[in-house]
């Protein structure tokens, strides 16, 4: 679905964002990208929708290179929801805000309406149909910008730091929202710092430091390497942290960290 | 457009030029300044440009000042072939052109080469109101962060299928409100987000506060003035007492 083959890209301050990054995310699947700040994982979603252009190498979507095709072209195949809700919102109405890129990508009005009040009830909006976005909370802004995304059920979804600014309830919900759009047959990309939050839902984990793909491979697998994970500046989650320090001692029960997990829901439960 | 902010807005930089006063910085522009508007001649006028070009290679931000020049050189055609249509005078509308270029190029090395810090400490040697000091540094020190909300918000909006270069004149308009009204309303934001830090830092506390920074004159403070001065010196005398040379 998506493929990045030998990807550099320089910005124009001279820092080079990424720097040789090949990876293939086929359809359907559901990929973290983590790592330090300026690891280049922004830079690397915003080659997806054509935002920027590699400077060297080529990335594909759905078979088609982003350099042959407009961001709009592009736009209609990947939502992204960037990481500042209050970069897009402009609308009148919350639902005007929703209906925006409905319209633009040309959708019948009988649509819109029922892209819209799906979206606003899924992301638990509704009551705030009529109000301006401007005056919603940081988290009911992320929310929304999410639900503008998923109105107009692109092929992949792109989420940077999706996170930021949610309570635990509404983390639990994205979650939810997450595995839903995955058994949905969605590919799904998070940009995430949320360790904690990408842990339970077990995604492919892919580690960026300096541009470049320096760790690849299942959540387990990836969230018990710690030595990666410090050098990317990313914290191990605390259960693995707890699954390992018991893996340590002898007569520990635990084979697996996801054994752990298991045990430590089943402890705290009444 | 971060390109062409580039040849405007101030970046840290270890030259012998930024670590000039300010002051001397300014009496600088404002000389060469000066200097291009009392040159009567294409070569003077090219003396001058060669002056700036020497101190924005020694300031290494050669680079940054052609961008402005590039971007200059486009009003510059404008006004040539305007001049050209009305005085019929090619060298006059030569000399106009280029004394365009000097005069955007003579303030530009001021601002790419002095930080707000630096532009605050000179205000306020002025004795301007620190009310107004406070507004005018804080305005340019938001400029570049302005155009990365810009950027930003291009961003987000070209990925919800905005085409903002599809339609004629009036949808092209219409295409610009998503991305001005969530500009104008992040900066609305982030100025009353501003004020409040400001204040919760004890901002109006004292009527004169302390400075961080106290400037001394150097050599080579002097030694740029000098420089600056001789150049508007040999302009203004033959402004004054010099009859133009002219090309047949």
């Amino acid at each position: 679905m998506i493929e990045f083959r030998d990807v550099s890209f320089v910005h124009q301050n001279g820092v080079r964002a990424l720097d040789g990054v090949s990876l293939r995310v086929d359809a359907g699947e559901f990929v973290a990208l983590v790592g330090e700040n300026g690891a280049g994982k922004t830079t690397l979603v915003k080659h997806v929708t054509g935002l920027l252009k590699p400077a060297s190498g080529s990335v594909l979507v759905d078979g088609v290179d982003t350099r042959a095709a407009s961001t709009a072209q592009l736009s209609r195949k990947v939502g992204v929801a960037f990481q500042n809700p209050d970069h897009q919102l402009f609308s009148e109405t919350v639902e005007e805000e929703m209906s925006f890129a409905l319209r633009n990508f040309g959708f019948p009005p009988e649509v819109v309406r029922e892209r819209v009040s799906w979206g606003l009830e899924l992301f638990g909006l509704g009551e705030y149909r009529r109000s301006s976005p401007l005056i919603l909370s940081g988290g009911e802004k992320k929310r929304l910008t999410l639900a503008c995304i998923l109105a107009w059920d692109p092929q992949v979804v792109m989420l940077d730091e999706p996170t930021v600014g949610q309570d635990a309830i509404q983390k639990e919900k994205l979650a939810g929202t997450i595995l839903m759009l995955k058994s949905a047959g969605k590919t799904v990309v998070v940009v995430s710092h949320d360790i904690e939050f990408l842990w339970p839902i077990q995604p492919r984990v892919v580690v960026m430091k300096g541009g470049r793909v320096v760790g690849d491979g299942p959540a387990t697998a990836i969230m018990q390497d710690r030595d990666l994970l410090a050098s990317a500046r990313v914290a191990q989650p605390q259960l693995v942290e707890f699954y390992q320090e018991l893996h340590r001692r002898p007569g520990t029960p635990f084979v697996h960290p996801l054994d752990a997990a298991r045990w430590a829901e089943e402890a705290m439960l009444p | 457009m971060m390109w062409l902010s580039g040849g405007f807005i101030f970046r840290r930089g270890d030259s012998f030029y930024h670590r000039l006063d300010p002051r001397a910085k300014l009496l600088n522009s404002v000389l060469m300044f000066t200097t291009t508007l009392l040159a009567r001649s294409i070569f003077e006028m090219v003396l001058v440009i060669l002056f700036m070009v020497g101190l924005s290679a020694a300031a290494t931000v050669l680079k940054r000042v052609a961008r402005t020049m590039a971007f200059t050189a486009l009003f510059s055609g404008f006004i040539f072939v305007v001049n050209v249509l009305f005085t019929r005078d090619l060298e006059t509308s030569v000399l106009y052109a280029i004394r365009f270029i000097a005069i955007v190029v003579s303030t530009s090395i001021f601002f790419i080469t002095t930080s707000p810090d630096e532009l605050e400490q000179v205000m306020k040697m002025f004795r301007l109101p620190r009310d107004v000091v406070f507004a005018f540094v804080t305005a340019v020190r938001f400029i570049p962060v302005m155009m990365l909300d810009t950027i930003q918000i291009m961003d987000a909006q070209k990925s919800r299928g905005l085409e903002l270069e599809k339609g004629n004149l009036i949808r092209r308009v219409r295409n610009m409100i998503p991305i001005l009204i969530p500009l104008v309303v992040n900066s609305v934001m982030r100025s009353g987000e501003l004020a409040e830090a400001m204040e919760a830092r004890a901002y109006g506390a004292v009527p004169r506060p302390t400075s961080l920074l106290v400037y001394r004159a150097t050599r080579a403070d002097v030694g740029v003035v000098c420089a600056a001065v001789a150049l508007f010196a040999i302009a203004a005398y033959s402004f004054y007492f010099v009859v133009p040379v002219r090309f047949p």
